[in-house]
């Protein structure tokens, strides 16, 4: 009975964790390379979200064309705040580039809710029931989930450390100015990197509207955690955050035996907190990051 | 909205213009107190209250029409300023302060949600001028030192007391609660749980659950390991959604009774009519076999143009202003802010004349004490300054709400 409860939490934080690790993956991207913490991430899934429930009505209930509509509207998105904004900010104090994500955050949100108004909308797909694996209940609705995020960051790795264009993204990263006189173009690298953030924020959203409701709020909502996935993973450094989202959300749900529901999210913060206390650069250590 | 008899720019266009003549003419304050009565109509005219807000503002404007029609109270003719709250607390303090400091307004009517209820209740309860509100929490009763607050809508513990109420009528046994962490949600469950445990019940399992999660599968999963035949939630319409659509994916097969402010067509639209087979909605319903019900539904079909839904909030917001009325008129000329709050209680409390109207009530009071009949409920506040509507309770079948209860506490 213990264990099944147990397993079942764990199962449950891990699905959770799997949809924040998007953002998370995002953000470290962004601060690894442009070096500030990108608070438009959160509209910008909020933003995918919406673009992937229109696409996928407008595709005759199509779920895949909505994902790959609504990825491709927050790439699109996010190379757009990056060439008319960010760009601007290369070289400037980290706080700059902040207030403008932060700025550009509320232009989304609200650009979203004067076209869209408030009300809640749902991705038109059929309810499924679950079933019993072992001790686990599970939604197979749940698995799709797990399994597009699992690609989506197998697919971002692939890119960073397998292709040219990701050992190009890593030099401008480490080294703008060497990467520079060695014939590669920053622009370009760095718009490839703006638009794979996009997309994986977008898809993050729509991952996290399939399971819950979208509303204008939900991505604003869901930064926090992800800024948490990343500290705690080491900033930078993609598979830190995969790991810090999923420590954060199984050790959410598995703690609320112990603490009760409401202070879960207590806990997730406990943690990353505990563990920059143990290790202040993150669960993986600097040689690890994207740079 | 632009074409209506009663938009809010024309509500503040109207006001303001009366309000320059009035300064303009005779710039003393002590003039328009003694001549005037002016009314503050903060409504939630737009955000998430907008399907109420312009109509609740309408409604006090034709309960201000129809007291000064009738030679208005106590020889005060109403005026009315109409505000928007947005339906968030920082937008309606500044429009709160607006009202108070620039306005001078000697009543603040028609709050909506408690978060911005409790945000302005200080500003009035500062000013000494009364507040009427349509919002559930608690801490309104609680924080209301000054007797100033008058609740014209069931607190959450009576909503809670209504649920009870339901589920027995329901013949469920093992209930559990789950309850959004606010005010407004865990006073709903407390509510649920004092009267269900006063009358000997048991409830099996409580959770208190956090807004804005991934997912609410952990929630539910302790809630259902207890085996409860129904699941009380005092919720939102979005968490509502995900928990009714996570119970249905774990095979749940207990029943739900959630409030009459979660259900919405969304909720069909989001979810389809074999979720929400069965599910209970229980809501605060306004005095429908009042006469004064009958004469609001009518004026309000007469002027209230296409674009405005009279709902129970409207019908709330109408009876603020007819109360007002009444108490303006039983203090009688002259009197002050203090004495007129005074008398809010006693006209519309068991004892005297039954009255249904303001001309009713203002030819009644020359004979005695009279009880203002509300069209939304038949007030009789309580000590707290809280109304108690009646409740229904009502079925959903093939995505319809089919009314199977009413309830009177």
């Amino acid at each position: 009975m213990d264990f099944a409860l147990f397993a079942n939490l764990a199962f449950n934080g891990l699905i959770e964790g799997a949809v924040i690790a998007l953002p998370a993956v995002a953000l470290t991207l962004v601060f690894g390379v442009m070096g500030f913490p990108n608070a438009s991430t959160g509209d910008v899934m909020t933003a995918g979200a919406y673009a992937a429930q229109t696409g996928q009505i407008a595709m005759a209930g199509s779920i895949v064309a909505g994902v790959i509509v609504g990825s491709v509207a927050s790439a699109l998105l996010a190379l757009v705040f990056y060439l008319c904004v960010f760009r601007f900010f290369q070289g400037r104090p980290s706080m700059y580039a902040l207030v403008a994500s932060i700025g550009l955050a509320f232009a989304t949100r609200s650009t979203l809710t004067f076209f869209l108004g408030y009300d809640q909308r749902v991705f038109p797909i059929p309810l499924t029931r679950a079933f019993s694996f072992g001790p686990l209940r599970i939604v197979p609705s749940d698995l799709y989930i797990l399994a597009t995020s699992v690609g989506a960051i197998v697919l971002v790795f692939l890119l960073l450390y397998v292709t040219p264009l990701g050992r190009r993204m890593r030099a401008v990263a480490d080294n703008p100015d060497l990467a520079r006189s060695c014939g590669i173009s920053s622009h370009r690298v760095l718009s490839a990197m703006w638009l794979i953030a996009g997309a994986v924020t977008g898809l993050g959203g729509i991952l996290f509207g399939i399971k819950t409701v979208i509303t204008p709020l939900m991505g604003w909502e869901a930064l926090l955690p992800a800024f948490a996935a990343m500290i705690l993973g080491g900033i930078g450094n993609p598979a830190g955050a995969i790991a810090g989202a999923l420590t954060i959300g199984i050790a959410q749900e598995l703690s609320t035996p112990f603490v009760g529901f409401t202070y879960k999210i207590g806990v997730g913060f406990a943690i990353m907190v505990l563990a920059l206390v143990l290790r202040p650069s993150g669960l993986f250590n600097l040689s690890a990051r994207v740079r | 909205m632009v074409g209506t008899p009663f938009t809010r720019r024309s509500v503040l266009l109207s006001a303001g213009a009366t309000a320059i003549a009035g300064t303009l003419g005779l710039p003393s304050i002590a003039w328009s107190q003694s001549d005037r009565f002016i009314v503050g109509a903060l409504n939630p005219v737009s955000g998430a209250g907008s399907p109420y807000g312009p109509a609740m503002q309408a409604s006090i404007v034709m309960a201000a029409d129809e007291i000064n029609a009738a030679g208005g109270a106590a020889g005060r003719m109403i005026e009315v300023i109409g505000e928007d709250t947005q339906s968030a607390p920082d937008a309606a303090v500044t429009a709160a302060k607006k009202l108070i400091e620039v306005n001078k307004v000697d009543a603040i009517l028609g709050t909506w949600s408690s978060g911005v209820s409790l945000a302005v209740m200080p500003l009035a309860l500062a000013a000494g001028i009364p507040q009427a509100v349509t919002s559930g929490a608690p801490q309104i009763s609680e924080l209301d030192d000054k007797d100033l607050i008058w609740r014209f809508n069931a607190s959450n513990v009576l909503f809670g007391t209504a649920f009870a109420k339901a589920a027995a009528a329901f013949g469920f046994e093992r209930p559990a609660t789950m309850a959004f962490n606010n005010a407004s949600g865990i006073g709903n469950s407390e509510g649920f749980t004092e009267a269900w445990t006063a009358d000997g019940g048991e409830v099996v399992a409580e959770v208190v659950y956090e807004p804005n999660r991934a997912s609410y599968r952990s929630e539910l999963q302790r809630v259902m390991s207890a085996n409860p035949d129904v699941i009380v939630a005092g919720s939102y319409l979005p968490d509502t959604t995900i928990l009714l659509r996570e119970w249905y994916q774990l095979g749940g097969t207990n029943k739900w009774i959630i409030p009459g402010w979660a259900f919405g067509p969304q909720l069909v639209e989001a979810l389809g009519p074999d979720v929400l087979e069965g599910v209970i909605v229980v809501d605060s319903i306004s005095n429908e076999s009042a006469a004064s019900y009958d004469h609001y539904a009518k004026m309000f079909a007469e002027n209230a143009g296409p674009n405005l839904t009279r709902s129970v909030y409207s019908t709330i917001a109408y009876d603020m202003m007819i109360t007002f009325g009444l108490a303006i008129e039983a203090a009688g000329p002259g009197a002050s802010i203090a004495e007129i709050n005074a008398k809010i209680r006693e006209v519309a409390s068991p004892g005297g004349t039954e009255v249904f109207t303001f001309a009713e009530g203002k030819e009644a009071l020359k004979n005695g004490d009279i009880n203002y009949q509300g069209a939304s409920s038949r007030l009789d506040f309580d000590e707290f300054g809280d109304a108690k509507p009646d409740f229904a309770a009502a079925v959903i079948r093939n995505g319809e709400l089919v009314r199977s209860e009413v309830i009177t506490l």
